[in-house]
């Protein structure tokens, strides 16, 4: 065999030991970023969207709806310091519902989603606006985007008892649909009267 | 170096050149509207939803044109998003192509079985919401069905959606769906274009649930009933409709996607007939 071609195969030899010493490394590194991650979106989170506390707030047992499987979503029983005012109440709510989820796996509104305001009108009717993120990282589809905005609206009537009905905008406009399907120009019934006058019916003495 | 009537002469060939260049390029303006209203003119009005052939290399070719008498409703097929707006993305697939080729095997299936069919989009274009629902609203007797593929859900799955609309905020009472359909209709009711279905919300439901029944059968782990979901597409559209959405454009053989066409064709056929049982009868 020629010096030459023996110097070229000792140098590849070299060559592919330096890669694959380095290629572990870099697989080390890959895997410290993802677990960092999460740390990550929680520490922006608490620079964007600090959780609040307000003067009234009593811990009580809140209800939060996150995913459960693949196509549908359920509640979850949270101890959480939940303000008396309606406005601050649902703030803190929607705070957990986007920071807290218990796994991954039952998120329903992407990570770096903040909520930039919240208002309710004297009718009942609760106006949430969302930043961008809520919009371009939703997964499109009928499905994922109907689980998202359910999630909102369910946790919001089962734990702030005077909303109506819900209007979500994403950065101060209103917008079309969430992400190609779903119709965000309308309003979602809350506490709808017919189920809680059923509720009452239900509940009061014959 | 030129004079003050140098510089005025040569003021006034400008003139010239603009007047001639300017009559020219009316002429050319008027030549190509009188082209562009032969094209228009000579489009039959029923074929509005069909447009080009698709540039699609796996793209079935163009069927002929259906006779425009058949008795029974119209199915308008409608492949959601197309263009820019891809839909749902998987590794390999995206939405918008994957319901294109599930709504031209539906169509076929359709067609063997006897319907007419209506496609919103036969290419890679994408059609407004307000174009999707016009395409449906040119016909007396529709039924309208948006194909959808999920970025979410377990694969295999199939769910059926009609839309729903938050309580009336309208002073103005809101035409029925008889009302809306009636050949002679009395005096004029006021039916906003965006919310237009609001009169075929239970014929959607029934339908919806018709098919969802057949759907269930055929893909395991589907939900036997359908879902009342504020679909944007379903909005504006003035007969039964409903979104049918396929989980998901993730699977790893994204052949079960288009394999699905068959089961969803033999769903809209089945409900349809019972949604309609008297011009099923007649495709028979």
């Amino acid at each position: 065999m020629p010096r030459a071609m023996k110097i070229v195969i000792g140098v590849l030899i070299i060559a592919v030991l330096i890669g694959l010493v380095s290629f572990r490394s870099l697989h080390r590194r890959m895997q410290r970023l993802a677990e960092s991650q999460a740390a990550d979106e929680k520490a922006r989170h608490e620079v964007l969207a600090p959780p609040i506390s307000t003067p009234t707030d009593v811990t009580v047992n809140a209800k939060i709806f996150w995913a459960a499987g693949a196509d549908k979503i359920a509640p979850v029983q949270v101890q959480l310091p939940l303000s008396a005012d309606p406005v601050q109440r649902s703030w803190q709510l929607l705070h957990e519902l986007t920071v807290n989820p218990p796994t991954p796996g039952q998120r329903t509104l992407p990570a770096d989603t903040v909520l930039l305001g919240f208002y309710v009108l004297p009718d009942g009717t609760a106006i949430a606006d969302f930043s961008e993120a809520l919009s371009s990282e939703m997964p499109s589809g009928i499905l994922s985007e109907e689980m998202a905005v359910n999630s909102i609206a369910r946790t919001l009537e089962s734990n702030v008892a005077v909303l109506r009905r819900l209007k979500i905008l994403i950065h101060g406009q209103e917008v079309d649909t969430l992400a190609g399907n779903l119709d965000l120009t309308g309003f979602f019934d809350l506490n709808p009267p017919v189920a809680t006058a059923a509720a009452a019916a239900a509940n009061s003495p014959h | 170096m030129t004079t003050g009537t140098d510089t005025r002469l040569l003021a006034a060939d400008h003139r010239d050149i603009s007047d001639i260049l300017c009559a020219v390029r009316k002429s050319l303006l008027v030549v190509s509207l009188s082209l562009t209203a032969a094209v228009f003119a000579s489009v039959p009005h029923a074929t509005a939803g069909q447009t080009s052939p698709a540039p699609l290399p796996a793209a079935a070719p163009e069927p002929a044109q259906q006779p425009p008498a058949q008795p029974g409703p119209v199915i308008v097929l409608d492949p959601a998003h197309g263009g820019t707006d891809t839909g749902a993305r998987g590794e390999t697939e995206v939405e918008k192509d994957v319901v294109l080729q599930i709504a031209r095997s539906v169509r076929a299936g359709l067609e063997r079985r006897g319907y007419r069919v209506v496609l919103t989009r036969n290419d890679d274009s994408n059609p407004s919401y307000d174009d999707r629902a016009a395409v449906a609203n040119a016909y007396r007797d529709v039924i309208f069905v948006s194909l959808h593929v999920a970025s979410t859900g377990a694969d295999g799955t199939v769910r059926t959606y009609y839309t729903q609309f938050s309580a009336p905020v309208l002073s103005a009472p809101v035409a029925t769906a008889a009302e809306a359909r009636n050949p002679n209709p009395a005096p004029p009711r006021l039916l906003p274009w965006d919310q237009a279905q609001r009169p075929f919300v239970d014929a959607s439901h029934r339908l919806a649930d018709l098919i969802q029944g057949e759907l269930a059968q055929a893909f395991s782990g589907s939900p036997p009933a359908s879902a009342a979901v504020p679909v944007r597409a379903l909005r504006s559209v003035t007969s039964p409709a409903v979104a049918i959405e396929i989980s998901s454009v993730s699977t790893p053989t994204p052949g079960l996607l288009t394999a699905s066409a068959g089961p969803l064709a033999e769903a809209i056929a089945l409900a349809t007939a019972a949604l309609r049982p008297a011009s099923a009868q007649g495709l028979r």
